[in-house]
């Protein structure tokens, strides 16, 4: 019993998805009389949204409880180890990730049936990607690590490409696709020369072969390590967008449906960056490897200040804000770079990127949220002007806006700011107050393009003649962002609670 | 390295066969003075192609393929699992159920969905 305790949050998101996926395929099809549908979903969206976001939310309730009673007073949870590690950095992560997934289901439920793309798949599939992206979180073992990402990665491949009419969405979906597979196949050939160079599939034991280098009698070789070393990174750099690995990002961000893109920039991240930390601090963290002068944590620099500085630059000349956003999101990777690169000396930084993660998940979905709500069917808001004088028209959706957009620039009292003054701290702390001054004078250029957003929403009015985007109503939205309000007032006002439950996940380097 | 001879042969026996064979029918084939039309034609004594190999392919075969797969990869891991079950106990057999009744329910779903339907 107790192991299936620790498993639930993993089986109430998996049985969901599956008990959902059987829903939505016996449903009765809610459609006016005469049309024709042979798809026995259609026009359920609002009733598959709510039983996703019940299902994720019972996720995210389950991971708490775990939490609370503690992984290690479950002896029996040996028993999936290493295959699925579940320990307080797990549990936080997977928290994390049904709070992402509920907020995207629950745009989804708005933001779906308004723009016409009835396709009821957008739920199962989403449940299912989750429950791939926890795995991930828990992933012990290459051979885990593998699946979940491939279990996570096949659900977003099919949801950005959900409006089948369009173009501009199949290019998104076969870009994000190639890419994707290519760089999991790079992937794919680290992990194999991983195990090839030190005969172990799971972490701990590859942690204590690389340990094992130079001493009298081993036979792993450092190159072969390095050389995976590279290509795991590379894999995982491509999947939480960070540059020069980012250039699918805006284009997939763009084509896919808000709430997919949503999905994709806090859920599928927030795993990336789960695993690349318990890689690299399990798998990687001999002293050689996770130090200043040589191994991982100065190519991690290096990606983290070109994420920040490039998406920086680059999202200020954006015309388009769902663009926008979408190198906001690179750049929130770069600062978190900043936190796993402090990581090789403090074991604090772990939990400084937990945390983070969580307060740029509901900032983050939040803002897309707010972006659905300035547009309606067939005007999506797009570019800045689709924005003008939406704080005269829609005042709630405007002043949402501007919260998560205080947040995610780093201003006080939101999560953001909390985000960055922890992940910047413990990069003090370790002695990297390059990177740290890096990242400050970086925030500093971001809240440029995001004040910017504010100015078009409060001080423009729509130019004469040029069509006035309509503002959309929906209850799903609302509740979505009310939701992420919460969540960035709560943690940017007490964060305390939700700090401490994130310093119990820290992982130890060695 | 040792190990990995056999490997090598393998190699070098696979690919000599086809050289051997293509090379084989080179030497020994009977030059004809002139060739008759119909021996250059696709199917010297069969069916007259019609029209030309590269054409659309209906989605639904896509679908079929992808019940297929589904299938297949049932007996994939069916075949080994079948061979250890003694060894492995009651525990196997419950996750093999459960594993059989989660891919039932993808077929399931397909049928729903209207995979299967061929009109």
């Amino acid at each position: 019993m107790n192991l299936l305790f620790g498993l639930s949050p993993f089986l109430a998101v998996g049985v969901g998805a599956l008990l959902l996926m059987l829903a939505e395929a016996f449903g009765k099809p809610n459609v006016a009389p005469g049309v024709e549908t042979t798809d026995a979903g259609a026009g359920r969206a609002g009733e598959l949204a709510l039983g996703a976001a019940v299902i994720l939310v019972i996720g995210a309730v389950l991971s708490v409880a775990v939490w609370v009673a503690g992984p290690e007073s479950l002896p029996e949870l040996t028993q999936v180890a290493p295959h699925l590690v579940i320990d307080k950095f797990t549990l936080f992560f997977s928290f994390t990730l049904c709070v992402g997934g509920a907020l995207a289901a629950l745009l989804a439920g708005g933001y779906l049936p308004e723009h016409g793309i009835d396709r009821s798949e957008f739920f199962p599939l989403l449940l299912l990607s989750t429950v791939g992206a926890m795995a991930l979180s828990a992933a012990g073992d290459l051979l885990t690590l593998f699946v979940a990402l491939e279990t996570m990665s096949l659900g977003v491949y099919s949801l950005i490409g959900l409006r089948r009419g369009s173009p501009r969405a199949a290019e998104a979906a076969l870009k994000y696709f190639l890419l994707g597979s290519f760089a999991a196949a790079i992937m794919l050939f680290g992990l194999a020369l991983l195990y090839g160079a030190t005969g172990h599939t799971d972490l701990a034991g590859i942690g204590a072969a690389v340990r094992s280098i130079g001493s009298p009698g081993s036979t792993v070789s450092a190159g072969k390590i390095l050389i995976s070393l590279v290509l795991v990174l590379v894999g995982l750099a491509f999947k939480v967008s960070a540059v020069p690995f980012h250039q699918w990002t805006p284009d997939a961000y763009e084509g896919a449906p808000t709430p997919a893109a949503t999905y994709m920039a806090v859920a599928v991240k927030s795993a990336a960056f789960a695993v690349l930390l318990r890689v690299l601090l399990v798998g990687f963290g001999d002293e050689r490897l996770a130090s200043w002068g040589a191994g991982w944590p100065p190519a991690l620099a290096v990606l983290a200040v070109l994420s920040m500085t490039v998406a920086n630059l680059v999202a200020g000349r954006q015309e388009s804000v769902k663009r926008m956003l979408a190198y906001s999101s690179i750049a929130h990777a770069g600062y978190a770079l900043v936190g796993v690169v402090a990581a090789m000396r403090s074991p604090e930084a772990v939990s400084a990127v937990a945390f983070y993660l969580l307060a740029y998940t509901v900032s983050t979905a939040g803002a897309f949220g707010a972006l659905i709500l300035c547009g309606s069917r067939g005007a999506e808001a797009v570019s800045y002007e689709d924005l003008a004088g939406v704080g005269k028209r829609h005042p709630a959706a405007a002043l949402a806006f501007s919260l998560f957009l205080f947040s995610l620039a780093g201003l006080p009292p939101t999560a953001g700011f909390f985000g960055k003054l922890y992940v910047f701290r413990t990069a003090i702390d370790s002695g990297l107050y390059t990177l740290a001054i890096l990242g400050l004078v970086n925030s500093v250029i971001g809240a440029y393009y995001y004040l910017r957003v504010m100015v078009y929403l409060y001080m423009r009015e729509p130019a004469p003649g040029a069509p006035r985007a309509v503002t959309m109503r929906s209850g799903f939205v609302a509740t979505a962002l009310v939701a992420a309000a919460i969540f960035v007032l709560l943690l940017g006002m007490a964060p305390g609670f939700t700090l401490d439950m994130a310093s119990g996940a820290a992982l130890t380097a060695r | 390295m040792q190990s990995w001879i056999p490997v090598l042969v393998y190699l070098a026996i696979a690919s000599s066969v086809g050289v051997v064979m293509l090379g084989a029918a080179r030497v020994l084939r009977v030059r004809a003075r002139h060739v008759p039309p119909t021996r250059a034609a696709t199917y010297e004594c069969g069916e007259e192609p019609a029209g030309k190999a590269w054409i659309r392919f209906h989605p639904r075969y896509y679908l079929v393929a992808l019940v297929f797969v589904l299938f297949d990869v049932e007996t994939v891991f069916l075949a080994p699992w079948a061979l250890a079950t003694r060894a492995l106990g009651g525990y196997a057999v419950v996750e093999m159920v459960v594993f059989v009744a989660v891919l039932l329910l993808g077929w399931v779903y397909a049928w729903r969905k209207g995979a299967l339907r061929w009109q």
